[in-house]
């Protein structure tokens, strides 16, 4: 090879690589971009004038009341948290029984079957879901309120709500709680069976305790999607104007369907600038959760490696 | 100790009768879900409701004289014919569920191919338009009869046979079909993976194969992973307020202030891009080592290495990142709830507004009377496509990694 041809690989090379560069550069910008933009645009209602109308942020961080003109969303952020909390207790032992079965118990053809299951729920998109919800599960929570003498509003409540979270991070915690199982060594479970403790006694207390950091892992990613979840819950939740509320067959209301209700009416003022006021109050409480269960996760401390 | 491992042996039995149960339950769920959707669904699920616009065209006809009063009747079963004007019609219920009377046959040489409405346009009668309102026909002693839909089309062809003319007439083309909403998908699904695609895949190559092992890059890769954890939602916000005043602005054109296809397009863009980045990049990873060794120990450069050796051997991987790309781009509401909105369109046009079919059912179930039925329908079509799509890709990424092994 003359030397022609080597510097001329060497520029075409160069500049390859400066194109690549820069899209790489741009994929990686877009995450700046959007939270860049949804805090300028979310900050002005406190800054900005609208008609004589400016929130006061601390008021809208811990009001108690949702409506025009004074956007409060303390009460929606307590619920929120809440509603996810409660979707976690429901989903996370049945996940991680589930993953148990699959992974230690069930024969293989079994075990493929339930993969598979799993697979597919986690393939269903959020707005399936909401029709299920709101088709299905409101109406059963409906009756079982009426069972009780309680009225609900159609079945749309705190428990709809939860039901159908639950449901859609099910596979979320399940799928990395069999990856954290199964890569639990075979000789800690070996050991426990050779020190005379009985299968099912090594599963619970080896297998499950030595994968918890890997169930953890699963149980944040699931309070992630839960958090952001909005299709759905919109669809199950009603929506209230004040609260909190912890009665599970009251209307609730979540960060993410505050944004999204009534979005069909307005397109600019303060009603549409505060939804963007609320989505970065949900990218924060987002990113508080996730620091926190974080800091959790690194203390619960390893069992083996 | 006899007594202890009874103990433990019921104690056994228990745990695993919840485990057992707690695992039943995830089949329970996808049961109830798919229960749910076809058996509320499939009523709907006709070639009809695929190729009908959603919004009914009403028509508001002025008067017509009969030319002719002995048509020949088809005899079509179940049908009531009007010699006087030559259409037959059938009692019939819309989409909705509401009866209606449907016109099933129109005489190539009825008056009503003639009728124009108020405007004076002409608007011929056609095959499968109904009728759920009123029509006004004039009697021979010149006085107006008020024929109802809600008394039959037999009422209706009776006194139309009576009648020397229609005075008006107010007939409708159905709606509430979803083609509108599938052409809308298509365009998203398609301009979203012309810009998305090459964007991720060039990125891939770049963190995969180029780019050096230094703080930036790892930078670059942190950013990107956080991609994935933002909420869909934020990234509607992200449309709303970047791509629907960039598109304005780009086309010059108002209306689309409100959000269009371009926008929610481009907000899609940035929800499949690490989803792109992340399945191409184990993709390429998959690809031995080796080739990419003997490929520049033969003499070519990086850029020949990377595009003709790397590339096509992750072909497949990047194939299931597209199939990956448009479950997603299928499935997605919220953001498209911001960046197109939900006014639901039958003509679409990349700055006009419509919706795709996840933000279809969402605009029909926030309705006032929400019809599960039509979200039910087009439920199933969506979970049709997206679950045969992970039947693909999961079939893919098996041979394609068996070709490594």
């Amino acid at each position: 090879m003359n030397q022609k041809t080597i510097n001329k690989n060497k520029r075409i090379d160069r500049i390859v690589k400066a194109f690549l560069l820069g899209t790489a550069i741009l994929s990686a910008l877009f995450i700046v971009i959007i939270i860049f933009i949804v805090a300028i645009r979310g900050l002005k209602p406190f800054f900005g004038d609208y008609d004589g109308v400016t929130i006061n942020f601390f008021k809208f961080i811990t009001g108690r009341r949702y409506f025009a003109p004074e956007y409060r969303i303390g009460y929606i952020i307590i619920n929120t948290l809440y509603v996810v909390f409660l979707s976690i207790i429901v989903s996370a032992p049945i996940a991680v029984l589930t993953a148990l079965f699959i992974a230690k118990m069930a024969p293989k053809f079994l075990g493929n079957i339930l993969s598979t299951v799993i697979e597919v729920l986690a393939a269903i998109p959020s707005i399936i879901y909401g029709v299920f919800g709101s088709g299905y599960v409101v109406v059963l929570v409906r009756n079982l309120a009426a069972k009780f003498g309680i009225t609900t509003a159609g079945g749309l409540s705190t428990l709809s709500t939860v039901i159908v979270l639950s449901m859609m991070i099910l596979p979320t915690i399940t799928m990395l709680s069999i990856t954290a199982i199964k890569s639990v060594p075979k000789d800690m479970e070996e050991g426990s069976l050779a020190l005379g403790a009985s299968k099912t006694q090594t599963m619970f207390s080896i297998s499950i305790n030595a994968a918890k950091p890997g169930i953890f892992a699963g149980i944040i990613l699931g309070v992630g999607r839960a958090l952001g979840e909005a299709t759905a819950v919109t669809m199950v939740s009603g929506g209230r104007g004040s609260g909190p509320t912890f009665s599970l067959f009251d209307t609730t209301m979540t960060l993410t369907s505050t944004i999204l209700t009534g979005i069909k009416e307005t397109t600019e003022g303060l009603d549409y600038d505060i939804r963007f006021s609320i989505g970065l109050v949900l990218i924060v409480v987002i990113l508080i959760v996730n620091f926190v269960l974080n800091s959790v996760k690194k203390r619960m401390g390893k069992y083996y490696g | 100790m006899d007594k202890n491992i009874r103990k433990r042996k019921v104690k056994d039995v228990i745990l695993q009768t919840i485990t057992y149960t707690a695992s039943f339950i995830s089949v329970v769920i996808l049961g109830a879900i798919l229960f749910f959707v076809f058996s509320r669904g499939t009523n709907l699920l006709t070639f009809k409701i695929i190729k009908d616009d959603f919004n009914p065209v009403v028509y508001n006809l002025k008067t017509t004289e009969i030319i002719n009063n002995n048509f020949n009747d088809p005899l079509i079963e179940n049908a009531y014919f009007s010699k006087n004007y030559g259409i037959a019609a059938i009692d019939d219920i819309t989409k909705d569920g509401n009866k209606t009377i449907r016109f099933i046959y129109i005489d190539k040489d009825s008056p009503l191919l003639k009728t124009e409405n108020q405007q004076g346009e002409l608007i011929p009668f056609k095959e499968n338009m109904i009728f759920d309102s009123t029509i006004r026909v004039i009697n021979e002693d010149n006085t107006t009869t008020t024929i109802f839909s809600r008394n039959g089309a037999s009422n209706m062809i009776n006194i139309l046979d009576q009648s020397i003319g229609i005075d008006s007439a107010i007939i409708k083309q159905e709606g509430g079909g979803i083609r509108g909403s599938i052409i809308t998908t298509l365009y998203l699904v398609f301009i979203t993976l012309l810009i998305g695609l090459p964007l991720g895949i060039f990125t891939a190559l770049y963190l995969n194969q180029i780019a050096p092992q230094n703080k930036i890059t790892n930078i670059l890769r942190s950013f990107i992973d956080m991609l994935t954890g933002v909420p869909s939602i934020i990234y509607g916000l992200m449309g709303a307020a970047l791509f629907i005043p960039l598109t304005t602005k780009l086309f010059g054109d108002s209306s689309m202030q409100r959000g269009s296809l371009i926008a929610g397009s481009l907000t899609l863009v940035v929800i499949i891009l690490p989803v792109v980045i992340k399945a191409t990049e184990s993709a390429l990873d998959v690809v031995p080592r080796s080739y990419r060794d003997a490929s520049l120990a033969l003499g070519a450069n990086k850029t020949q290495t990377t595009f003709k050796v790397m590339l096509p051997n992750a072909l497949p991987g990047i194939l299931s990142a597209a199939l990956l790309s448009i479950g997603r781009i299928i499935g997605e509401s919220a953001a498209l709830i911001y960046a197109m909105g939900t006014i639901i369109g039958d003509n679409v046009s990349l700055t006009g507004r419509s919706t795709s079919l996840a933000v279809h059912i969402w605009a029909v179930m926030s309705g006032e009377v929400p019809n599960v039925a039509l979200a039910s329908t087009i439920a199933i079509i969506i979970l049709v496509v997206v679950l045969s799509l992970n039947l693909l890709i999961k079939l893919i990424t098996y041979r394609f990694t068996k070709r490594y092994k």
